[in-house]
């Protein structure tokens, strides 16, 4: 009987927790959360639209789950240290309080939010949202408030920042650079915050806010001199990696201060393997380590790790980071590097614009997507991609995933990305109706199959 | 697959019989009296959309090539068995949304609760005993059947063969494509 300690319940620690139990029929997993319940955080802009209210309910990962997989969970406790040398974990917290010894142990403790050094960030009503208390905290706060101010530039923060607008609050969304910095080009962010304005979302672009301010509550925070009254100030301004608990038992990190692994996701220290937002992971394609904290990178290097923890030997060449999200009906789309990312790793990039195809042109007009960039290495592989869509763009970006997956050359991707539609509504006539095929013989072009009136007749809802 | 679904939007009337009927069949109860008071209320798979006159009842195609399959980070979506519908495990879904934004027909979604993504499993235990999935079976119009796709080839061909056949003046079938004209 392998014994396997996975030390952190979010998805990086549920998703070896998982694998580990899969992988040895025999291994006896025991999760140790620092949280009330295992969950994972991409469900917190749901809680704040009210879908859900409970951690259980956020998290995917219910006792029934646990059960099936013969997983233990222990929480809350809080791991506080590990002994490498007689394997051995200690931990203690309301959930209870020991020592576990371990034949392996994946180290997946997450990240903490960066809190900026603004005069006030210790006031009451500042929230963070990397845990589940963090998000209650934001629910209460925004109960009976009627603006809230939210710093930060990525997916997360721009979610809960929509959940609170449909709420009716008026949301102030501060950016010290520019809005998702590290995955797209500044043109695309340029028109994001143009289009996110215009959908009512208040831009305080330029530099961070230079004081929260009021008496033990928040009254008003200070923007370029400006005072903006609000109750409420939620900070999504990054991540760092917590590796305390790794440091401590001698655990060594890497360039980028989160923990350094193989490409068998093992630390330094033998059988103690990491994943997630606390460790660095291979980038595909140049093979660097880096550190991406994603939460779908998280899942598949804790895959891996769970796997090879519970004794199996699985390798990985490195990960491509794809990351979506619709927000204020767009859609937006980030695959692979971009420049940003790109001079991490060392690797010199071109961006390049990418048209609209003549065919779409034809049948969607001219705004089939709003933007669309691709990034090309050296030898003119494209290496990244970035579509800004309001509409149905899940055709371009499958395209565009699968070029930058296989690094396909440029020249052959664009001969052909150019009639997406063309192809997809030949399979979708296909397969959707029985009909198609037989005015397709008429000698007419076989899309335009039917030229149905313009008003509409059917009221959807 | 061994059998898919297939809408002809010409017989459709938007009735969303197949709406109701896939919600309560994604229930707990099944039973629609007691799904109507059922907390979260519970979720249709397909919905009918509306396409200038048309009504257009739309589910997962469950694509051969799936891309939802091909991007879950991780594998959540798989298919139920080689020749089977693609059906996500909720346990293992992390909510990323890699899927919901890259399916060619919006399919997938969040469920109510936040919990994973949902959707249709072309009722996979139905159609392990023979019968058809529920959608189908609340069509009133047979606007949704699920046949094997050598018996819906099948009757294309037959379709197009009789319309060349009128088209030289040979015709067997009158009716065929009449109102188009």
């Amino acid at each position: 009987m392998k014994k396997v300690v996975i030390i952190g319940g979010s998805a990086a620690g549920m998703m070896a927790a998982i694998s580990a139990a899969r992988q040895g029929k025999s291994a006896e997993v025991t999760v140790l959360s620092a949280d009330a319940a295992a969950y994972r955080r991409p469900g917190i802009p749901a809680l704040i639209s009210g879908y859900i209210s409970q951690p259980g309910q956020a998290g995917v990962f219910s006792n029934d789950v646990l059960a099936r997989h013969n997983i233990k969970l222990l929480c809350p406790v809080e791991v506080t240290d590990i002994n490498a040398g007689e394997k051995v974990v200690t931990y203690e917290g309301e959930g209870g309080k020991g020592k576990l010894a371990f034949d392996s142990a994946v180290i997946a403790t997450g990240g903490y939010p960066i809190i900026p050094k603004i005069k006030g960030a210790d006031k009451k009503g500042v929230c963070t949202f990397t845990t589940f208390e963090g998000a209650q905290q934001i629910v209460n706060a925004v109960s009976d408030a009627d603006s809230a101010v939210v710093i930060g530039a990525g997916f997360i923060a721009l979610e809960i920042a929509e959940a609170l607008m449909h709420k009716g609050l008026d949301v102030y969304f501060n950016v010290r650079s520019r809005i998702l910095r590290k995955i797209v080009e500044p043109e695309v962010s340029e028109h994001l915050s143009r289009r996110f304005e215009r959908e009512g979302l208040k831009m305080l672009m330029g530099e961070t806010i230079s004081e929260i301010g009021g008496g033990e509550s928040i009254q008003y925070v200070v923007h370029k001199g400006k005072k903006i009254p609000t109750k409420v100030v939620i900070m999504g301004t990054g991540m760092r990696p917590n590796v305390a608990l790794a440091e401590k038992c001698g655990i060594k990190l890497g360039q980028s201060g989160a923990i350094k692994v193989d490409s068998r996701m093992q630390t330094s220290v033998p059988n103690i393997y990491a994943a997630g937002d606390c460790a660095e992971s291979p980038d595909l394609g140049t093979g660097r380590f880096v550190y991406s904290p994603v939460g779908s990178i998280g899942a598949m290097a804790g895959r891996i790790a769970g796997r090879n923890a519970a004794g199996g030997n699985e390798k990985t060449e490195g990960f491509l980071r794809a990351q979506a999200d619709e927000i204020l009906g767009l859609q937006i789309f980030s695959i692979g590097h971009s420049t940003t990312t790109a001079k991490e790793v060392g690797l010199k990039v071109k961006v390049q614009d990418l048209e609209v195809p003549e065919q779409v042109e034809k049948a969607y007009g001219p705004k089939a997507f709003e933007m669309a960039k691709i990034l090309t290495d050296e030898n003119d592989r494209i290496v990244g991609a970035q579509l800004v869509t309001s509409r149905y763009g899940s055709q371009y970006a499958w395209q565009l995933y699968r070029a930058v997956l296989a690094s396909e050359d440029r020249a052959e991707f664009l001969e052909h990305f150019i009639s997406p539609r063309a192809k997809f509504a030949g399979a979708l006539v296909q397969t959707i109706t029985s009909t198609i095929s037989v005015e397709s013989f008429e000698g007419g072009e076989s899309l335009t199959w039917r030229n149905a009136p313009k008003q509409q007749s059917v009221k959807n809802r | 697959m061994d059998k898919i679904i297939v809408v002809n939007i010409d017989k459709c009337l938007a009735c969303k019989s197949c709406e109701i009927a896939c919600a309560v069949a994604h229930s707990r109860s099944k039973e629609l009296q007691e799904a109507v008071a059922e907390s979260p209320r519970p979720q249709r798979m397909l919905s009918v959309e509306a396409a200038g006159e048309y009504g257009v009842p739309i589910q997962c195609r469950h694509c051969e090539a799936a891309p939802c399959i091909e991007i879950c980070p991780t594998g959540a979506i798989q298919r139920a068995s080689d020749e089977g519908p693609v059906v996500v495990d909720e346990d293992l879904c992390i909510g990323c949304k890699l899927c919901l934004l890259i399916c060619p027909f919006g399919i997938l979604k969040i469920g109510s609760e936040g919990r994973a993504i949902i959707k249709c499993d072309m009722c996979i235990e139905r159609l392990e005993v023979g019968e058809q999935p529920e959608c189908v079976a609340a069509c009133p119009t047979g606007a949704l059947v699920c046949i094997s796709l050598d018996e819906h080839t099948g009757s294309k061909r037959k379709k197009a063969s009789q319309h060349l056949a009128k088209k030289s003046g040979g015709g067997t079938d009158s009716k065929t494509r009449k109102k188009d004209k």
